[in-house]
């Protein structure tokens, strides 16, 4: 009441609205999908078999292809090093692992021969391991505290724990699975536990300090064979891969398994820990699952509430992932040697800065020294000083004047407003917008003024209009109105398009895109035919 | 009995002196309105027939402005005085003619001048219809304008002229003109200053090709705007000097136009121009017609301004004394109170929105209308795609909900229609349905909308869902909502009902959808369905299939049974209460209603009576219709054509009726008055609206007369303090403290020797000689020691 009445733009009042696409996006799923997208290039067309980012910054990143190990500096380019590959290998080579400090990166190979080579510098190989018989598909270095050790399992089934200095087993294990032991993980909090998981479906924790007792503290069942094995940050819970489903199992609480995710189509083939930077509270990282599968599908898992988050599709099989630790980026290797890479955009957020800066964990290019504000007197010379007090807050006893906000309408708007409504018309047509030409249309049908409006478009403009036609004649939510307007407009510019043979063709488009549909309708009306019996014998 | 729904906007209103009030013609009563709430103060009642207009004596001072007299002219034929602060009839005078129009010149100075005893005539000039044999009626003069000596209640002089139809006349606003338009001519004449002498009032003629409508005098100086049925406005800068003033013309025009130059002629509007008025100062002129925009139209230069978007033909202008305000009258029944030199709406006086036409869709019943009955709500569409909920008890506006989203274009043709409006029994969801039609078979369709209420506690509508094409191609004849559950259903003339269903589904996790959707349809033989009910506690659903009665049960959609045949398509359907009847009416033709006994499924009794409408008490046994006379038989003198008949299902014969006017396209309904002092008690109350929207409550089982009476609202006697004139312009003045202008008196010592310190400072700020005398003069008495050695 003791308003006036408010302006309408015209909308489409026919048919359902589209539902947004941003709707079923969650706030998280828009996170990771803020994570720049793009390809790093490896040369060689084998499979990426496995990918690791170093512990400590700048997060320089691993990755086995083929006879070569692969190493791209962290820095924010994700670039090759000079000395890399190194393809000290015979064979095919398998699963990196750095040091928990980064120093030293550690690789097995087809031929059972583990190496340790200095990631940082070119240098000669500086430890070969020679024990297992047959190919090493895990090599892994605790992580933490202690630098002198690694483990290995291979297809020979054997477990072995080494002393890199001396190039010694301190102890091994025979036969500790029934089948290949294709995944391993140290625990984050212990440097003496290990996880492995085989082929036989079962999966094993190893202590060393238990060496007496045949070193398995525990073992569970996956259920399929174990593709990749994870530990969560609490180390208390592990979490496997294997066949379509990854499992999350309490380990304190005596190996039970906590929940199953099957949201994968075929085989799971490789895990990772993955996290979040919280832009608003900077000590909650949340971290989460991220699995990778044979159907090309990279899974983001909230494991705090069971639920798959965010997914993206890779155009070829998967076959193994890394995030980054400090959260910044994450790569994922695809079978026919491509390494896909995600990074975080450089965000002008400067709370993310700051963040970083806060964790300690950095990466270089982000560090720029805070701006130290200077109260400068402004001189006539700068631009600033035309703009002085512009941005001044008022005070409480200041008198606040009100402007009402302009509102802004669209072309075909203005000119309805103006009752130019052919212009109108053609303004629409131009925008391309096909919700907006039909609002338009069906306004000027409100006011009684289509008709006249077809009789006096140009032809170059009824060209437009009758190349709207075909294209959207049989979309569900116009072809009521179009078909009927399409052939109003067929009647009253009979003549006009027999003159012209600009306009011939889209009338023989109409006509096939009609025909084509008539065709689809008459198929549907037989296959509900077909249905109907079936449907009313079901009723029964 | 309570009697409401008032055209406010059929004759101009006018404001009181202070423009703190507005008296607004309405029916035979004089409703004063408060231009600062915008509600109802007081009421004049006394006129017998329709007021047309109002003037209020001014006043010249501020002293007097409390001082509220006006007189008023009706087609009763009366003129009357009224001091309308305490609604009191002074005094009334008979004309005996219906009185169209009135003005009354120089009405402040004879007021007062009839203290002094000298210019004691007040004459007003009066248009009348004239209906008794006069020599002139062949030639279908009927409007007349006279001269009435208003201290002598007598009419003087002879008739000034005779046209077709009574005229509105226009005065002057500096007393000295008068004028009507009177088809192409426009009529001025002259008034007497001194002695009013009817032979020495003289008259000009002004033409023009075009039927005039509207008219305006300029303030101060000698012009005169006239606006016509095209739209053109046309300014006469000085008219009349030949003449009024006896010069000479310098040119002579092709007629007796008596106007020193041809008209400046502007034209925006596109139809006739509705009121013309000059600004106070005389720099503006402003227009208005149906487009719903105050033109605003430089006097020099004719560049114009716009006021948009008031969304109804605009009727009425007119600015108050202090000029702090206007009103503007739409045609949608409210007055819009701006503030002036921004032309801001700051209150709005609504009155019932009024029926207009709109064409006809094929075999579309149209009704809109939808009774509250719990709360004695009506929701009533208006034009410009609003659906008004007016309060019958208070005969007040309660809200108004936007049904289509678009800009109404009072020009325009209509091509929306809502044709359907229905309220579930509690009101707390309403269902519209409406439909645009087609140019030349290109668009065209039928959309319904539920809306559910925001609270029971406050007022306003949210959209729910929307539905596009509900039944198809076919338009919809008929919604209704179950009593009880959120269930709806909607039938259509092709032959389909469908029930709806109110889910809310709050699932985990996802966000809380509510939202109707179709559970089941039904058709019963593909024949087209027109009206649809349940019946009291909502386990039948009953819906006529053209000539037959089909009964459904609405949870589960079986057909349980069909009631026999009518003779002709049933048009409205209605369980009575809970007694187990159905009562059906057809039109056309065969005017019918029938009472259908559900318990053997056979007529009960029936009549041949064309029944406009038909509602039913809840719980009960009665049931009112409101049937037409037939068109055979004479309607009586008082245009009375419908009778309201209130039954008994157990006997054919009415347990009361009452006759009423303007019944077709009328409605009735029982409403519960739920706020009222009696709660639940109370039997129903009878609800008629006729076809103008007026409309009257009353008790049906009671004759007593004037049981209820409306409840006025308390809050319309406190009215809000604002400011006018001066302060409403610049604000409030600060206080003048009269003590701080004054020079500060200069502290001094009472020595023994003043004379040596009085002086002393600066020398304009010497103490006053009055003060120095007393000082000097009290230092050479001698002192006595006063103050005691304490």
């Amino acid at each position: 009441m003791g308003e006036r009445t408010k302006f309408f733009s015209v909308s489409l009042t026919q048919g359902p609205k589209p539902r947004s696409r941003r709707s079923t996006a969650t706030r998280e799923s828009r996170y990771w999908r803020s994570f720049k997208n793009s390809q790093l290039s490896s040369n060689l067309f084998s499979a990426v078999s496995s990918l690791e980012f170093s512990p400590v910054s700048p997060n320089d990143l691993a990755a086995t292809v083929s006879t070569s190990l692969l190493l791209f500096s962290g820095f924010e380019s994700l670039s090759p090093k000079p000395f890399s590959p190194i393809s000290n290998f015979s064979d095919v080579a398998y699963s990196p692992s750095y040091r928990y400090d980064g120093a030293l990166v550690a690789a097995g190979g087809q031929s059972g021969l583990i190496q340790i080579f200095d990631p940082i510098n070119k240098r000669p190989v500086l430890r070969r391991l020679r024990a297992h018989t047959r190919p090493v598909r895990v090599v892994r270095y605790p992580k933490i505290s202690d630098k002198a050790h690694l483990f290995s399992a291979g297809d020979d089934a054997v477990f072995n724990y080494w002393d890199t200095a001396a190039e010694s087993i301190v102890s091994s294990f025979p036969a500790a699975h029934k089948d290949y032991i294709r995944a391993g993980a140290a625990c984050p909090v212990s440097p003496e536990v290990f996880a492995t998981g085989s082929y036989d479906h079962s999966v094993k924790l190893w202590d060393i300090r238990a060496n007496e007792c045949g070193g398995s503290v525990a073992e569970f069942n996956h259920g399929s064979p174990v593709e990749s094995i994870m530990f969560l940050p609490s180390g208390g819970m592990i979490a496997t891969a294997g066949g379509n489903s990854v499992k999350i199992w309490d380990v304190y609480g005596g190996c039970r398994l906590i929940h199953s995710m099957d949201s994968h189509n075929k085989t799971v083939t490789s895990l990772c820990n993955g996290k979040i930077l919280n832009k608003n509270s900077d000590l909650s990282v949340e971290s989460r699952i991220f699995s990778v599968s044979i159907d090309g599908y990279l899974k983001v898992f909230d494991y705090s509430t069971f639920k798959v988050t965010h997914s993206t599709k890779y155009p070829s099989m998967l076959l193994s992932v890394a995030a980054s630790p400090n959260g910044f980026a994450w790569v994922v290797g695809s079978a026919n040697g491509v390494i896909y890479s995600a990074k975080k955009k450089e965000g002008k957020d400067k709370d993310e800065m700051e963040i970083d800066s806060n964790s300690g964990k950095s990466i270089s290019l982000f560090s720029i020294p805070s701006e130290v504000k200077t109260n400068t007197v402004l001189k006539p010379s700068s631009h600033r000083y035309f703009t002085r007090g512009q941005g001044e807050k008022p005070s409480e006893d200041d008198y606040m004047v009100k402007i009402s906000p302009k509102v802004k309408l669209a072309e075909h708007d203005v000119l309805l407003k103006k009752f130019r409504h052919k212009e109108s018309l053609v303004s629409a047509l131009n925008g391309k917008h096909p919700d907006k030409i039909m609002a338009v249309m069906q306004e000027l049908v409100l006011r009684k003024k289509l008709i006249r409006c077809v009789e006096n478009l140009e032809e170059e403009e009824l060209g437009q209009l009758l190349g709207f036609f075909p294209r959207y004649a049989t979309v569900l939510n116009y072809s009521r109105f179009l078909i009927g307007l399409a052939k109003k407009v067929l009647q009253i510019r009979s003549e006009d398009i027999k003159k012209s043979d600009k306009l011939k063709p889209h009338v023989k488009n109409l006509k096939r895109v009609i025909s084509e549909e008539i065709k689809i309708q008459n198929s549907l009306q037989e296959i509900q035919g077909m249905i109907s019996p079936l449907l009313r014998l079901a009723g029964k | 009995m309570i009697t409401g729904g008032e055209n406010l906007v059929s004759f101009p209103p006018s404001f009181s002196n202070d423009s703190k009030k507005l008296l607004v013609c309405t029916g035979s009563t004089i409703s004063v309105f408060s231009t600062t709430t915008g509600l109802l103060i007081t009421e004049l009642e006394g006129h017998t027939s329709l007021v047309t207009s109002i003037v209020v004596v001014p006043v010249e001072t501020a002293a007097v402005r409390v001082a509220c007299f006006c007189w008023t002219a009706s087609l009763d034929g009366t003129i009357r005085y009224w001091d309308f602060s305490t609604s009191e009839l002074v005094k009334t005078i008979e004309i005996n003619h219906p009185i169209y129009s009135m003005v009354i010149p120089n009405v402040a100075s004879s007021l007062f001048g009839s203290k002094s005893g000298k210019q004691s005539k007040l004459h007003a000039f009066i248009s009348v219809e004239c209906f008794s044999k006069h020599t002139y009626q062949h030639e279908g003069l009927q409007g007349q304008i006279h001269i009435c000596d208003l201290t002598h209640s007598r009419l003087v002089g002879g008739i000034l002229t005779e046209t077709q139809k009574p005229e509105s006349i226009i005065l002057s606003p500096s007393n000295e003109y008068l004028g009507i338009v009177n088809k192409r001519r426009i009529h001025i004449w002259s008034i007497p200053q001194r002695e009013m002498n009817f032979n020495s009032i003289k008259m000009i003629k002004l033409h023009h090709t075009k039927t005039f409508k509207s008219l305006a005098f300029h303030p101060t100086e000698r012009i005169i705007a006239g606006g016509d049925v095209t739209g053109r406005i046309l300014v006469w800068r000085v008219f009349g000097s030949k003449t009024f003033f006896g010069k000479k013309r310098i040119s002579e025009g092709k007629h007796d136009d008596d106007a020193d130059s041809s008209p400046s002629t502007w034209h925006w509007h596109s139809s006739q121009v509705n009121f013309l008025a000059f600004s106070s100062d005389g720099t503006y002129l402003y227009s208005g017609a149906k487009e719903g925009v105050i033109v605003v139209w430089q006097l020099e230069n004719g560049i114009k301004n716009f006021k948009p978007r008031f969304g109804s033909p605009l009727l009425y202008f007119s600015e108050s004394v202090d000029l702090s305000t206007c009103y503007v009258s739409c045609a949608d029944n409210q007055i819009h109170v701006l503030k002036m030199p921004q032309m801001e709406i700051t209150k709005t006086i609504a009155g019932i929105k009024l029926p207009f036409s709109c064409p006809e869709i094929n075999d579309l019943s149209s009704t809109g209308f939808a009774f509250d009955r719990s709360s004695g709500l009506i929701a009533l569409r208006a034009e410009n795609y609003y659906v008004q909920f007016f309060s019958l008890f208070n005969n007040l506006e309660l809200f108004q909900l936007q049904v289509i989203q678009r800009n109404y274009q009072p020009v325009d043709d209509v091509t929306i229609i809502i044709h359907i409006l229905a309220l579930s029994s509690d009101g707390s969801v309403m269902g519209t349905v409406h439909t645009t039609l087609p140019e030349e078979d290109v668009g065209g369709s039928t959309t319904l909308k539920f809306w559910s209420r925001v609270s029971s506690a406050e007022k306003g509508y949210n959209l729910s869902t929307v539905i596009h094409e509900p039944h198809r191609e076919a338009g919809i004849s008929a919604v209704v909502f179950h009593p009880n559950n959120d269930i709806a259903v909607s039938t259509s003339h092709g032959g389909d009902f469908k029930v709806w269903v109110h889910s809310t589904s709050k699932q985990k996790q996802f966000v809380q959808k509510y939202g109707w959707r179709c559970q089941s349809i039904g058709s019963y033989k593909k024949k087209p369905l027109s009206a649809a009910a349940f019946s009291t506690d909502g386990s039948v659903l009953a819906i006529a299939a053209e000539t037959v009665v089909t009964l459904w049960d609405p949870l589960t959609n079986v057909l349980i049974s069909i009631i026999g045949d009518t003779s002709a398509r049933i048009t409205e359907l209605c369980f009575v209460g809970s007694s187990g009847y159905v009562l059906t009416t057809c039109q056309g033709s065969e005017p019918k209603l029938t009472l259908w006994s559900l318990s053997n499924l056979s007529i009960h009794w029936s009549y041949k009576f064309a029944v406009e409408s038909v509602s039913c008490i809840e719980d009960g046994s009665f049931f009112a219709v409101l049937i037409l006379i037939p068109k055979s038989i004479k309607p009586n003198k008082n245009f009375q054509d419908g009778f309201i008949l209130l039954f008994d299902v157990h006997q054919p014969v009415p347990n009361a009726t009452w006759s009423v006017k303007k019944a077709n396209g009328g409605r009735i309904s029982f409403i519960q008055d739920r706020e009222s002092e009696g709660g639940q008690g109370q039997s129903p109350m009878l609800a008629f609206i006729n076809a103008h929207h007026e409309y009257i409550i009353f008790d049906p089982f009671n004759n007593r007369k004037c049981l209820i009476s409306r409840k006025t609202l308390e809050t319309n006697s406190s009215l809000e303090k604002s400011d006018f004139g001066y302060a409403s312009i610049y604000g409030e003045l600060p206080e003048f403290d009269l003590k701080k202008d004054k020079i500060p008196a200069i502290s001094y010592m009472s020595s023994e020797r003043p004379w040596e310190t009085i002086f002393s400072g600066s020398s304009h700020q010497l103490p006053s000689m009055t003060k120095l005398c007393t000082s000097f003069f009290e230092s050479l008495l001698e002192k006595r020691p006063s103050v005691s050695l304490e």
